[in-house]
């Protein structure tokens, strides 16, 4: 088992109110495979997501990354974020390449390492531009080769596509799942919090939905549709999922 | 044209500048003028770089980590609100006593007294600025194991750059409006003056009595401000804005080229504002107020010690607090509220009328922004006595004083009302004006209905740094060194400079320091507060 989400609750108080995020949270995810973590929005999957990285503490319960439980973030599991997170300050190159230098690694490979992934997600050729001069889907690939460069065994994916436009963000879902595919790449595990049905549907094996105020677990659903699944869109179990999906949260 | 050639131009004019002026002028110290210039700002520099380095440092530490925050917050609080006028006894005391009147310690004292008025604009810029830097760029700074040193240099250092070029203008521009009060300083019948640029002009206008000369000085000063700023902070700013940085506001104007000009001066505004309100007392953790008050306390108790060499006995703090004009108190409070508020509502209307133009009209705009950055580098106090001379020639000496305070603290009042009006206007949703235009308001009708309700709550948090800054001026406008004679109106500001200049009365100061903070925070509480949530409701423009 690679990832247990073990008992996990969470709670914020807002106002002065004590808020239940989430309330015995319990599930698995398994080495190779991309998880999709679906609910309402303020149902606490961002918080689940924080969680699995090391950037909040649950109030209790744990998370189990290979049986030791995860208490701040590691470069085993890295994260790419909704509202992207880049250093404005530094060049593609650089934000790719800090993670590296903070590690440690030395120069040369650090230099080949990130220029092979921002390869990888389509920038060849910006290495050398600013945040500011892109467009969202470009700093949303930065943001994913930023992720890539410390070769993470997870990777999380946090709303990635809610900022860009419905055209841009479709092109960039198939390249994930390119990514995620392909074997050259050390990361193959991922997980995606969303509020899009049919997005997890497209893109994830199992999808995990979550209820409202508590946040509880209410369905864990396997997605049987072939890959690629670009050509099964129309495919009868990608309605009847996204169906079941919609009365559960809807 | 290209920069350097630009900077030879300039160098070339001051140059000139100087030689008329030495040539022409005949005044027995004019042959110093270079060396006056020099001493100045070297002192400022000096200053400001020491202001860099605690600014930097402590803001960092206070915006990073939570008990550091809780001291130091308090203490740079409080450190803002004591105006110039209340670290004279220590600066005299601690620094010119302890060097027994050397130049050395002068200068010592006087670096204190600016590093006063030089610091809180980068501290408080500093923690701004690390305080907003958005939550994502946190995060991934955290998930990519971005820790201590690191993080510094990688996101904090690099986020605060541009509000740190901001408030670095701020600090240099407060640098020069308190030239003159820290290069001569007098304190219980005692001046010390140091040679500078300030200490030469409060002489021309105190001791010579020399119009001209102060008027030169004043243009000299002037060009020498305008011109560092065009060199330094200005383009810095630019590059910054240029570097892929975002800028930590938005201006939007329809004209770029005005936009670009607001971009230099909006800043300043800005930081202001985060200054004077950095944390509100009200909203102060139960240990902050606690060690707030300890740390007031504690500094008023060891001025007092030191000043006595030992614990005053009562009888000697009854003696030196209750003298016979405190009586007069009440009748100077309300005789400087009543300046206070003259001023207040002729700055207010000025300041409305020429936001509207402004805000408004591009071409008006065009011309009045330049000016504005030249009338921002005066030292306003410096125009003081020149002001005076001219006015009492025509209305005598008291009524000459009179409309010589008002016209100061409008001038110094005004910029706050004006700046915050010009960017609600400016802020004014694209579709709230189209729906003027579609219903056609136009003139007065677009002013009331439009424009009026939306620029309401900038009046207020207007008013609040204009009566801030108003309580800082009244010290000054209210007492006027005169020759070897003293002009001074009744009021409260008069009564703290003979407390602290003649009788250098340092219980009865720290007391009427006391009743001046007391009444701005009535003042707020009880007005601005009250108007503040009311706004509220509006829900209009985000400043």
């Amino acid at each position: 088992m690679l990832l247990e989400v073990k008992n996990l609750t969470k709670s914020f108080v807002v106002e002065g109110k004590k808020v239940v995020a989430l309330e015995d949270i319990n599930f698995s995810v398994d080495e190779n495979e991309f998880l999709a973590i679906i609910g309402p929005s303020g149902c606490g999957k961002s918080t689940l997501l924080r969680i699995i990285a090391g950037l909040e503490t649950p109030d209790s319960g744990y998370v189990l990354f290979h049986d030791n439980p995860i208490l701040s973030p590691t470069p085993k599991i890295t994260m790419v974020f909704q509202q992207f997170g880049l250093l404005p300050w530094k060049t593609v190159f650089e934000n790719v390449e800090l993670p590296l230098e903070i590690e440690g690694v030395d120069e040369r490979e650090r230099r080949k390492r990130s220029l092979f992934y921002i390869n990888d997600v389509g920038l060849k050729g910006s290495e050398n531009s600013y945040p500011h001069e892109l467009s969202g889907g470009m700093k949303q690939r930065v943001g994913i080769a930023r992720a890539l460069t410390l070769e993470p065994e997870i990777l999380l994916m946090d709303e990635p596509f809610s900022n860009l436009d419905v055209l841009t963000a479709e092109t960039l879902r198939d390249e994930v799942l390119e990514i995620w595919h392909n074997k050259k790449n050390v990361t193959n595990t991922f997980i995606m919090v969303t509020h899009l049905i049919e997005e997890a549907v497209f893109m994830a094996d199992r999808v995990i939905v979550l209820s409202c105020r508590p946040g509880r677990l209410i369905e864990n659903i396997k997605i049987n549709i072939p890959r690629p699944r670009k050509k099964h869109e129309r495919h009868p179990e990608f309605f009847k999922a996204c169906d079941k999906i919609r009365r559960l949260i809807v | 044209m290209k920069e350097y050639i630009k900077l030879f131009l300039a160098l070339l004019f001051i140059f000139l500048l100087y030689a008329a002026i030495m040539h022409f002028i005949k005044n027995p110290e004019i042959q110093n003028l270079p060396y006056y210039t020099f001493r100045t700002l070297l002192r400022i520099s000096i200053t400001y770089i020491i202001s860099l380095a605690v600014g930097v440092f402590c803001g960092i530490l206070a915006a990073t980590n939570k008990t550091a925050s809780k001291i130091l917050v308090p203490i740079f609080d409080i450190g803002q609100s004591i105006p110039i006028l209340g670290y004279f006894p220590a600066a005299i005391l601690f620094l010119v006593a302890l060097f027994n009147g050397a130049e050395i310690g002068l200068e010592l004292a006087a670096i204190f007294l600016l590093f006063t008025s030089m610091e809180w604009a980068i501290f408080f810029g500093v923690i701004g600025a690390v305080k907003s830097i958005p939550s994502n760029i946190v995060e991934a700074a955290k998930i990519f194991g971005l820790k201590g040193l690191d993080y510094i240099k990688h996101v904090v250092l690099p986020a605060i750059t541009p509000a740190l070029i901001a408030a670095s203008t701020l600090a240099w521009g407060d640098g020069w409006f308190f030239m003159i009060a820290s290069e001569y300083i007098s304190y219980g019948g005692k001046s010390y003056a140091l040679p500078g640029l300030g200490s030469y002009l409060a002489k021309a206008a105190y001791e010579y009595g020399d119009l001209n000369l102060a008027v030169v000085l004043l243009i000299l000063i002037t060009f020498i401000v305008v011109i560092i700023n065009h060199f330094t902070w200005h383009k810095l700013t630019e590059r910054a804005s240029a570097l892929g940085y975002k800028p930590i506001f938005k201006f939007p104007t329809p004209d770029k080229k005005i936009q670009k000009r607001a971009w230099l001066h909006f800043p300043k505004f800005y930081l202001r504002q985060k200054i004077i309100f950095p944390v509100k007392f009200g909203e102060y953790t139960k240990t902050q107020k606690i060690f707030t008050i300890a740390v007031i306390s504690l500094l008023i108790f060891s001025f007092i010690f030191f000043f006595y060499h030992s614990i005053p006995t009562i009888s000697a703090i009854t003696k030196s607090l209750f003298v016979p004009e405190l009586s007069q108190l009440p009748i100077y409070i309300l005789l400087t509220m009543t300046r206070l508020t003259i001023a207040f509502v002729i700055s207010l209307v000025i300041a409305i009328a020429m936001g509207i133009l402004a805000a408004e009209n591009n071409k008006f705009a065009m011309i009045f922004f330049p000016l504005y950055d030249i009338g921002q580098s005066i030292p306003i106090l410096a125009l003081f006595p020149i002001i005076f001379i001219y006015l009492s020639k025509i209305f005598g000496g008291t009524l000459g004083l009179e409309i010589t305070a008002i016209i100061m603290l409008v001038a110094d009042m005004i910029w706050y009302m004006f700046l915050n009006i010009v960017s609600a206007i400016k802020t004014i949703p694209k579709d709230t004006k189209e729906v003027s235009k579609l219903f056609g308001l136009k003139g007065w009708e677009r002013i009331k209905h439009i424009i009026l309700p939306a620029i309401i709550p900038a009046i207020v948090t207007g008013s609040i740094l204009s009566w801030a800054t108003g309580w800082n001026t009244v010290i000054f406008a209210e007492y006027m060194p005169y020759g070897k004679e003293v002009l001074s109106l009744s009021g409260l500001g008069s009564f703290l400079d003979r407390t602290a200049y003649e009788q250098g009365n340092t219980i009865l100061l720290i007391f009427l320091l006391f009743i001046i903070s007391s009444i701005v925070i009535l003042m707020e509480n009880l007005i601005w507060k009250k108007l503040l949530e009311k706004c509220e409701k509006y829900e209009t423009v985000e400043v």
